[in-house]
């Protein structure tokens, strides 16, 4: 069975029926070509997200808060003291920023995540893709959200299963700086779908703050990318003793 | 007649009430609608003006915001609006994605390593402007083809073509980066 450009398309994109979904799938199961052109329409698709994907996690600047709640534009009048300077409390934009795919070699290698001293660093790459590694990778397949003990550099966030039917997880990783990101299970890996570097350190206190948040663009990877609910305590630990496999 | 005047005051108050939430509804949106407005517009500012003009627009127009559309999608919306009202008004005479000053804005980490190669934002800039919209809704923002074709206001048979050729043309424009991770 062929099948055209668009519907491989709208395969990557999830708007095929369940039953030319499955088509496709076998399709892409028996003929290396289809599944290679399904793989680039996915990949474009992550690759643009990543690429705008920083926007939606820097604070907004003030003037648009200012347009949205009404706030007369006085300030700029040197003579007027702004009656209304203060806008009221707002949550606080935790500084992260989110990686390109392209850029992140490049950057972990320049922290010297890749390989701290010897030990595997928590990311490496493999065939073009990002996969957990190391302390990472074991917290992916071993923690569970329900257990997790507070003092581990490691947090999981969320479990879920994808729309492709995988399992994922969001994650939470402190080390000489801050990670956070969405993985997802890929054969006997996790592959980093979403990653967010998070401002290093800057004075004790505020290390912990920065990291004990996901980052919107995390939280938006998990909405888009969602299937239903999170998984309970019971799911999850039924899906860690399947090793993370949805098959 | 004071009954009626009794009905009327609540009735405002209920309305600056509910144009209270709005506004703070548009706040929380604000990271998104700047995300899409980069989609569309290639320079920070000249999106954040588009932010605002169509925050400013929405507020105005809130009486036509029915109870069972999403805000998201009326949001975007009116910033697609926005964005081509902007661009026939202006001509596209200062076109902001001139390729001689897109080098000079590239000054981020990417451009360091690959001075040569075009930043996605560069390639979305340099598609017409229903294909990044559609590229931009559907792929960036994660709408369904149905709330795209909807917002853009064609069949969804039109959207998917649009978003075919966008990929089409995305797809060679980054073809000589796509093997940077490789």
């Amino acid at each position: 069975m062929t099948f055209s450009e668009e519907i491989l398309m709208a395969y990557a994109d999830n708007e095929l029926d369940s039953q030319t979904r499955s088509a496709v799938e076998a399709a892409m199961a028996t003929d290396p070509d289809v599944a290679r052109r399904v793989a680039r329409h996915k990949a474009l698709r992550a690759r643009l997200r990543t690429a705008f994907d920083q926007i939606v996690d820097e604070p907004p600047p003030q003037r648009l808060i200012d347009a949205a709640r009404g706030v007369p534009a006085v300030r700029r009048e040197g003579n007027v003291i702004p009656l209304r300077r203060k806008a009221p409390p707002r949550r606080a934009w935790p500084q992260w920023m989110s990686l390109a795919a392209s850029l992140v070699v490049g950057v972990l290698i320049g922290q010297a995540l890749l390989r701290t001293s010897g030990a595997p660093g928590p990311i490496t790459t493999r065939d073009g893709k990002l996969l957990a590694n190391g302390v990472l990778a074991q917290a992916l397949s071993e923690q569970l959200v329900s257990t997790q003990k507070e003092d581990l550099p490691v947090r999981i966030g969320v479990s879920f299963k994808s729309k492709d039917g995988d399992y994922c997880r969001t994650f939470l990783l402190h080390e000489s700086t801050t990670l956070a990101g969405v993985a997802c299970r890929d054969n006997d890996a996790w592959q980093v779908q979403t990653l967010a570097q998070g401002e290093a350190p800057a004075a004790g206190g505020t290390y912990r703050q920065a990291g004990s948040e996901m980052p919107r663009s995390v939280m938006q990877a998990v909405e888009d990318t969602i299937a239903g609910e999170p998984l309970d305590a019971h799911a999850e630990t039924a899906a860690r003793a399947k090793n993370w496999s949805s098959r | 007649m004071a009954t009626r005047d009794v009905y009327r005051m609540t009735n405002v108050r209920g309305m600056h009430a509910s144009l209270d939430r709005l506004r703070e509804q548009i706040v929380e949106l604000l990271p998104r609608l700047r995300r899409f407005a980069r989609t569309l517009a290639r320079d920070p500012h000249d999106a954040d003006d588009l932010v605002q003009m169509a925050v400013e627009r929405a507020l105005t127009r809130s009486e036509q915001l029915r109870p069972d559309s999403r805000l998201s999608s009326w949001m975007f919306g009116i910033l697609r609006n926005a964005w081509i009202d902007e661009t026939r008004t202006r001509g596209r005479r200062n076109r902001v994605f001139a390729p001689e000053e897109m080098g000079e804005n590239v000054g981020d980490a990417a451009s360091e390593t690959h001075t040569d190669v075009l930043s996605v934002q560069d390639a979305m800039a340099r598609l017409p402007d229903e294909q990044r919209i559609a590229i931009g809704l559907v792929l960036v923002e994660g709408l369904s083809y149905k709330e795209a074709a909807e917002i853009m206001g064609v069949p969804v048979g039109t959207l998917t073509s649009r978003l075919a050729r966008g990929r089409d043309a995305l797809a060679s424009m980054l073809a000589d980066t796509t093997g940077a991770l490789q």
